[in-house]
C-alpha cells in the first residue's frame, strides 16, 4: 500500500488538505496497478471496481470525486454503468472519463450523450496523460 | 408394229406409275428427314433448356422490345417469383413488381451493360449481376441477363473481417499494458533505470508503437471492409490540416536532410467538408511515403492549389524518392501491396497506408492518382470536391 513507502511532500499536502477520490472502474489487473500507482503518486486516493456493477456499488458508498471507466467489462460494460448513473440523482454529476480500447466514433458519441467529460483510448495515451486529464476535470 | 404401238402407252403408263412412285419416296424421304430434323432440333431445343432450366445461376432473357422472353429456374427462386407472373413482360411493367423492382431498377429501362455488380436481393441473398446483348450475326437480338450467387463468398469474406476486427481489438489490450509500463519505467515512475537499460527500453516501446500503428491499420481496414469508416464530415480548413501534418514530419525531415518546399495557396482556400482526421490520415500517409523513399538529401515539393471553376482543392506531394516500378503501378492502391524495390530497401511497412488513403479520397467524393518513373521520384496528388 502506498503508506508503506516514502510520502512524497506533495502526496503528504495532497491527505493533509483532502485526497479526491478516483475511482477507477477496470478489468485489466496491470492496467489498474499502472494507472493506481500513477495516480497515487500524483496524490489522489484511489478505488478500483472490477467490473459494471462492482463499481456502481462503490460510487453509492463512496462518493468519487471522479470515475475512470472501461467500456467493455465484465458483467456491466462502461455504457450502461453511465446510463444507471444518469438515473440516480446522486452519481448523475459524477465526472466520468472513459479510458477504452476502442475509439468507435458511434461509442464516443453516445458515451459523450451520457454526459462523459472525456474518452482516451488506451493505445494511444499513456499513465501520465491519464493523470493530466484528470487534474483537468478536478484538480 | 401393232404390238410395239400397243405395248408404248402401256410403258409409258409404267413409266409414269414409277416416277410418281419415286417422287412420292423421295417425297416420304424427305419428310422423314425433316421430321427427323424436327426432332434433332425439338431434342437440342430441350436438352438446351434442361441445362439453362438447371444453371446454378439465375437466367433472364430479353428481347430486343426488352420483354421478358425466358426466365430459368434459379433466377424464379432468387427473385421468389413464379415464370407466368413475368414471362412476355417488358422491364418497365417489371419495375412495379415488388420482388422484381431491386433488379428492374439496377438494368434501367434500356437493359444497360452491367459487369458483376452487387445486388442484395434479400437479407442473407447477394447476387452479382451482369448482362450480355444478344448478337450471333450483328443485329440485337436481345439480352441475356445472369444473377450469379456470391452470398457465401460475402459471409466467408464477414467472417474474415470479423476475424481481424475482434483479433485487433483483443490484441489491443496487452499492447496498452506494455506500453504503459514501458512509459512509466522510462517516466522513472517504477524506480531508477540504467542507461543502457533505458536504451533498451526506448527501442522496445518504438517496437511496440510499430505494432499499435499496424493494429490500427488494419482495423481502419475492417471498417472499410464494414462500409463503417467515415463519419461525421464538418467544414474543416485544408490548409491548416496541411500544416499541421508537415510540422509534425519537421523532425524526421530534418535528419533525413530532405529539402522541403510547401507552395501554399495565394489566396485563402474555401472550407472542405470532410472528416478532418481521416484526411489528415491521407496527407501524412502520404507525405511519410515521401519521405521513408526520398534518400538523405533529396527534395521533397508539396503544394496546395485550389480550382475555382471546378470547386476543387489540388494536393500534390512529389519527391525525389525510389519510385513505383512501371510493372506494379497498376497495385499501388491495392492492399498489403508494397515496391518490390521498397521492399530492398526497407523491410518495415504493411503496405495498407495507401489502400486506406485511396479508400477515405473516395468515399469523400475525391480523387487520388500518381506520376511515377522507378529511381525517378513519385507525384502523388489528391482532388477533394469542395462541399464534399
Amino acid at each position: 500500500m502506498f503508506w508503506q513507502r516514502l510520502l512524497s511532500l506533495e502526496e503528504i499536502s495532497g491527505i493533509i488538505i483532502y485526497m479526491k477520490k478516483i475511482l477507477i472502474v477496470e478489468d485489466e489487473e496491470i492496467l489498474i496497478n499502472l494507472l493506481q500507482r500513477k495516480l497515487i503518486q500524483g496524490g489522489y486516493d484511489v478505488l478500483v471496481a472490477r467490473n459494471g456493477e462492482e463499481g456502481l456499488k462503490l460510487m453509492k458508498e463512496t462518493m468519487p470525486d471522479i470515475v475512470l471507466l472501461d467500456v467493455l467489462m465484465p458483467k456491466m460494460g462502461g455504457i450502461e454503468v453511465m446510463e444507471t448513473m444518469q438515473k440516480e440523482d446522486a452519481l448523475k454529476n459524477i465526472p466520468v472519463v472513459i479510458i477504452s480500447n476502442s475509439g468507435q466514433p458511434v461509442e464516443i458519441d453516445k458515451a459523450q450523450k451520457l454526459g462523459a467529460k472525456d474518452w482516451l483510448i488506451k493505445t494511444e495515451f499513456d499513465p501520465q496523460e491519464v493523470v493530466d486529464k484528470v487534474k483537468k476535470q478536478i484538480g | 408394229m401393232e404390238n410395239k404401238e400397243q405395248a408404248m402407252p402401256e410403258i409409258k403408263k409404267n413409266k409414269e406409275a414409277g416416277s410418281q412412285e419415286e417422287t412420292s419416296r423421295a417425297l416420304l424421304n424427305i419428310l422423314e428427314d425433316v421430321e427427323k430434323e424436327r426432332k434433332r432440333v425439338e431434342e437440342e431445343k430441350n436438352k438446351t433448356l434442361a441445362v439453362i432450366t438447371h444453371l446454378a445461376d439465375g437466367l433472364l432473357v430479353f428481347d430486343k422490345e426488352n420483354k421478358l422472353s425466358l426466365i430459368n429456374h434459379q433466377a424464379e427462386k432468387f427473385l421468389n417469383i413464379k415464370a407466368e407472373e413475368v414471362m412476355g413482360r417488358s422491364i418497365l411493367g417489371l419495375v412495379n413488381l415488388p420482388n422484381f423492382k431491386v433488379l428492374a431498377n439496377l438494368l434501367g429501362p434500356e437493359i444497360k451493360g452491367i459487369f458483376r455488380k452487387e445486388l442484395t436481393l434479400d437479407k442473407d441473398l447477394i447476387v452479382e449481376v451482369s448482362t450480355e446483348p444478344m448478337m450471333p450475326r450483328g443485329e440485337k437480338l436481345g439480352t441475356l441477363v445472369i444473377l450469379h450467387d456470391i452470398s457465401r463468398e460475402k459471409m466467408v469474406e464477414r467472417i474474415k473481417t470479423e476475424f481481424v476486427s475482434l483479433a485487433a481489438h483483443q490484441l489491443r489490450t496487452p499492447l496498452s499494458a506494455i506500453k504503459w509500463t514501458l512509459k512509466m519505467l522510462l517516466d522513472g515512475d517504477l524506480g531508477g533505470i540504467t542507461e543502457e537499460q533505458r536504451d533498451f527500453i526506448e527501442k522496445t516501446y518504438q517496437c511496440n508503437e510499430r505494432m499499435i500503428s499496424l493494429i490500427n491499420d488494419l482495423l481502419d481496414i475492417t471498417r472499410i471492409e464494414e462500409g463503417r469508416y467515415l463519419y461525421k464530415p464538418a467544414p474543416a480548413d485544408f490548409g491548416e490540416m496541411a500544416s499541421a501534418v508537415v510540422n509534425y514530419c519537421q523532425e524526421e525531415i530534418a535528419r533525413k536532410k530532405i529539402d522541403l518546399d510547401f507552395k501554399k495557396p495565394k489566396i485563402k482556400l474555401p472550407k472542405v467538408s470532410v472528416d478532418a482526421e481521416k484526411i489528415k490520415l491521407v496527407i501524412q500517409n502520404l507525405l511519410e511515403n515521401a519521405i521513408k523513399y526520398t534518400p538523405s538529401g533529396g527534395k521533397i515539393a508539396v503544394s496546395l492549389e485550389y480550382d475555382e471553376d471546378k470547386k476543387e482543392i489540388i494536393f500534390s506531394a512529389k519527391d525525389t524518392g525510389v519510385g513505383i516500378p512501371q510493372d506494379q503501378q497498376s497495385r499501388v492502391f491495392t492492399k498489403f501491396f508494397r515496391g518490390a524495390n521498397v521492399m530492398r530497401m526497407e523491410t518495415e511497412g504493411s503496405g495498407l497506408g495507401l489502400f486506406i488513403s485511396k479508400n477515405i479520397i473516395e468515399a469523400h467524393g475525391g480523387k487520388i492518382w500518381f506520376e511515377s518513373k522507378e529511381g525517378q521520384g513519385a507525384t502523388f496528388h489528391i482532388v477533394l470536391p469542395v462541399g464534399g
